[in-house]
């Protein structure tokens, strides 16, 4: 099933309806703004009960595996470390960039990772990652969410939460590099329990950094008008959580390679507002793991890419692909935090203001 | 042959100094008396240096590097320029400085800037070296050039373009050394005697020109004035008046008032100013700058586009917002510029009632007179009586404890009033902070940054505060208060007469109290106070009691 198809016939009802929840009047709803300021894999850091075997090793580890593969003996590829440090001869680097072999002949082992050798990197056996129920039929896949004790499916932290770069939970990661993305959370009353409707749309303008570097709260910005951009879901607040009615899925573009679009199919969302006022929670769905592996493969050298993409492929669990049976999909869970912003539109409307710690003395129409 | 050109000019700002003292130019007092006195020579400020390149060879041409430093005296930069010199340290900046611009005008742009081409470019060429020199000399040195000045550069110029086989290297050494000249570098006031008041003395034509082209400009002399100088048109009524009428309906007027409120409201204090970023985040460097813009784009829109009443300028709701800018005050602001680009100007209107108007609820205002993780009501209730309404604060006694208000998480005292409360509790605090923590504290729900809150720790701020017997409740209260102070518009007065002469005027003598009376029937419009000091006897007079030796 294709993947856009499926955004477009998922989004396009909710187009034609997503306008009335914005025509509600100020003194009967609300509508608070956001923009994403960190979108990265969900990350369960309890390492040595993940990973038991700690198997895949650090940067100088995983070096030693490059050499091997090119030849070296174990004890040849330490003593070359030990010579060379960290950074490798070009004759050295260039070897292990082309030990990819097409009809025996050395290929860019980055452009095709399928000919290399799955080197079986190690991957996680725990019992515990973030995520979402979603429908995955193979129960020995399911992991617990350690907050919500529900048995969810996350094949994409189990691929990649054995590795370096997956050790820690990423950061703030959204720069001025790519166009951000927003979130507008429309309700009756934003602080109690009830219905509400969440949009997410790319904007035009790059994310304002703060004075710290992080993004910065309170900036205005004015989303992309193409409706293509926009995502409507319906969704609840209760108990202090947000989440929205699964089935859906998520589409914001980004401006690669700078930043990577989010696809996810299947969206599901579990969020809550904080007392300064950021949103943090996650969101899970399917996505498209050769666009997630590509992240590292177009970036050789950012960390075990050729691993992680034998992994990925391995543990892929949705749309098969009809001729090959190999799994498109992955099921994944992203941590997502938010601050507040202002969102306007082309022609001029403000239509979402920040929450606030205290009421503003004043909202100035332009 | 080499020529130390670094000693030479050095030589020659000591002897020009001195010849300025001593008497090479027809007559000068041999002390200044009094700060009511007529300053023989004041040094050029930074902008005003700025301009005046800008001015006489385009915006095209790049400044790069840093300034000597200033003094403020009587609440303005421009009085302290008075007794400032050039330091050794500062001559090198002086001469870093200059040599960039030269290069630019002698390479870059020598099509535009050098009227004429020279028969070899490999060689000295005098003729199209002295048609240069005239004509630049004159905008740099305000004056036209003695016959003498003109051969002396040329020599300079045929020498280094003999040494360096290249006629614009040459053209470039005189160019450099001409901006390190003390008669770039500083203003000189040339007294002669007066015809209409035998006995006394009076500006020259020329010095006239500067004092009038620096007001209203905040740059050279142009040409035209120039020209009406040597003809003597600035001594008569009639053309004194031309000239003023022409340089205030000028474009370029703006350049004078805004520099004229930069000194004023002591933005150059904005080089040092830093906010906690962990505490105001959204103080970004973006914001620095731009809060300066915002209120020199107020004042410009205020007074001479909607040519408003000055006082207004205190509680007008209209300005200027850039994205950044917005985010400080926490206010939306829509603007599509393309990603990576600078920012717009927005205008903006803040909503009737909100507590933002005018230009004392601007970060050019409570964020530059807030140190760096707190507000300060003592800060800005003195900033306000010292820049706003020329009154003196004493400063502090050198033993002061500042444990009560430097303590901004004591559980007792939540609040800065309360701070304040408890520090002025000590009988020598007392004081002083009730001349200005009444109006400071109207301010306070401005936090460092200038953004808006209210409450502190928790506690609602209570912005209650008084000036001159009038209470008012918050910065709306503030706005009006000054708004209505006769001290106000008394004070803009002053500075602006200080702003162009280097000194006070006398403000007992009938003459001064005209021009007051002139500012209040034109319903204290700005433009119209500047001509009228303009054109005033007594912006161009010499005190009786001037000291000055004959020739």
């Amino acid at each position: 099933m294709d993947l856009k198809g499926r955004v477009a016939r998922t989004a396009a009802p909710l187009l034609i309806a997503a306008p009335l929840c914005f025509s509600v009047s100020p003194s009967r709803a609300e509508t608070r703004g956001y923009v994403i300021s960190t979108f990265s894999p969900a990350v369960q850091t309890d390492y040595h009960a993940n990973c038991p075997q700690d198997k895949n090793g650090l940067h100088a580890d995983l070096l030693v595996r490059y050499l091997m593969e090119i030849g070296y003996s174990k004890q040849e590829a330490v003593t070359v470390l030990e010579n060379q440090g960290a950074f490798l001869s070009n004759e050295l680097f260039t070897r292990i960039a082309t030990r990819a072999r097409i009809n025996g002949k050395p290929a860019n082992a980055a452009d095709y990772p399928d000919a290399v050798p799955d080197p079986n990197i190690e991957t996680v056996t725990g019992r515990y990652a973030y995520g979402f129920d979603l429908g995955g039929k193979n129960k020995a896949n399911k992991f617990e969410d350690p907050d919500t004790h529900e048995k969810i499916d996350n094949q994409l932290w189990r691929a990649v939460g054995c590795t370096e770069n997956f050790r820690i939970q990423g950061g703030e990661g959204m720069t001025g590099l790519a166009a951000g993305w927003s979130i507008m959370i429309s309700g009756q009353h934003l602080d109690q329990d009830g219905p509400v409707t969440v949009t997410l749309d790319r904007l035009l303008q790059h994310l304002e950094a703060d004075a710290n570097g992080k993004v910065m709260w309170h900036a205005t910005y004015v989303i992309d008008p193409s409706p293509r951009l926009r995502n409507v879901f319906k969704g609840k607040i209760e108990g202090g959580w947000l989440t929205i009615e699964p089935g859906s899925d998520l589409f914001l573009l980004t401006e690669e390679p700078f930043a990577v679009d989010i696809n996810l199919a299947n969206i599901h969302m579990r969020l809550h507002n904080e007392a300064d006022g950021r949103l943090t929670g996650y969101w899970g769905g399917y996505t498209d793991w050769q666009k997630f592996a590509f992240r590292y493969t177009s970036y050789p050298n950012a960390g075990d890419e050729i691993g992680i993409y034998h992994a990925l492929k391995k543990l892929a669990d949705a749309s098969p692909d009809s001729k090959t049976g190999q799994n498109r999909e992955i099921s994944a869970t992203y941590r997502v935090e938010a601050v507040p912003a202002y969102l306007g539109t082309m022609d001029g409307k403000i239509v979402a203001t920040p929450v606030r710690n205290q009421p503003p003395a004043t909202v100035a129409a332009k | 042959m080499a020529l130390n050109l670094v000693t030479l000019n050095r030589a020659l700002i000591v002897a020009a100094t001195v010849a300025a003292v001593t008497g090479t130019h027809p007559v000068f007092a041999d002390e200044i008396n009094s700060a009511s006195d007529q300053p023989l020579s004041i040094r050029i400020s930074p902008s005003q240096y700025r301009q005046s390149i800008t001015d006489i060879f385009g915006s095209s041409i790049t400044i790069a590097g840093g300034f000597e430093t200033e003094t403020r005296r009587e609440g303005l930069m421009a009085v302290g320029a008075r007794t400032t010199n050039v330091t050794d340290s500062g001559f090198e900046r002086y001469d870093v400085v200059a040599r960039g611009i030269a290069q630019q005008v002698v390479e870059r742009y020598r099509d535009a800037l050098i009227p004429c081409k020279p028969a070899d470019a490999q060689a000295a060429d005098e003729a199209c070296a002295r048609k240069f020199i005239t004509a630049a000399g004159r905008l740099l040195y305000r004056r036209p050039l003695e016959e003498d000045e003109i051969e002396n550069q040329v020599k300079v110029a045929s020498a280094a373009a003999d040494a360096a086989h290249n006629f614009y290297s040459g053209l470039g050494t005189s160019l450099a050394t001409m901006l390190v000249s003390p008669n770039f570098l500083f203003r000189y006031n040339v007294l002669e005697d007066d015809p209409v008041h035998p006995g006394q003395k009076r500006l020259d034509s020329l010095s006239k020109a500067q004092q009038l082209s620096f007001l209203l400009w905040n740059s050279t002399p142009d040409d035209q004035l120039l020209d009406a100088a040597v003809k003597g048109d600035l001594q008569t009524e009639d053309g004194l008046r031309r000239q003023v009428n022409r340089m205030i309906s000028s474009p370029r007027l703006e350049a004078g008032v805004r520099a004229f409120f930069s000194d004023m409201l002591m933005f150059s204090d904005f080089e040092t100013l830093s906010k906690d970023p962990a505490f105001f985040p959204r103080f970004t460097l973006s914001a620095k700058d731009a809060a300066q813009e915002q209120t020199l784009r107020t004042i410009v829109d205020h007074l001479i586009t909607r040519q408003g009443d000055y006082r207004d300028l205190f509680t007008t709701r209209n300005t200027f917002l850039t994205r950044s800018l917005a985010a400080l005050y926490d206010v939306p602001l829509l603007e599509t510029t393309d990603n990576g680009q600078p920012m717009h100007w927005i205008p903006y209107t803040y909503p009737e009632g909100d507590p933002r108007a005018g230009i004392l609820a601007q970060a050019s205002f409570v964020a530059l007179h807030s140190p760096a993780g707190r507000t300060s009501p003592t800060a800005r209730g003195k900033a306000l009586r010292e820049t706003i309404l020329c009154q003196t604060v004493p400063p502090p006694p050198g033993n002061v404890d500042f444990k009560f208000v430097q303590d901004t998480s004591n559980p007792v005292y939540k609040t800065t009033r309360a701070r304040l409360t408890a520090h002025r509790s000590e009988p020598m605090c007392a004081g002083c902070h009730r001349i200005s923590d009444p109006i400071g504290l109207a301010l306070e729900n401005f936090d460092s940054s200038g953004g808006y809150r209210t409450a502190e720790n928790g506690v609602q701020i209570d912005t209650s505060g008084e000036l001159s017997g009038v209470k008012f409740d918050g910065p709306i209260g503030l706005a009006k208060a000054i708004h209505d102070d006769p001290a106000t518009v008394a004070c803009v007065a002053k500075r602006v007469f200080a702003f162009g002469t280097g000194r006070t005027p006398n403000t007992n003598s009938e003459d001064w109290k005209q021009i007051e009376r002139g500012f209040k029937d034109s319903n204290y419009n700005f433009v119209s106070l500047l001509r009228q000091i303009a054109l005033s006897e007594m912006f161009y007079a010499v005190p009786t009691t001037q000291r000055v030796a004959a020739k």
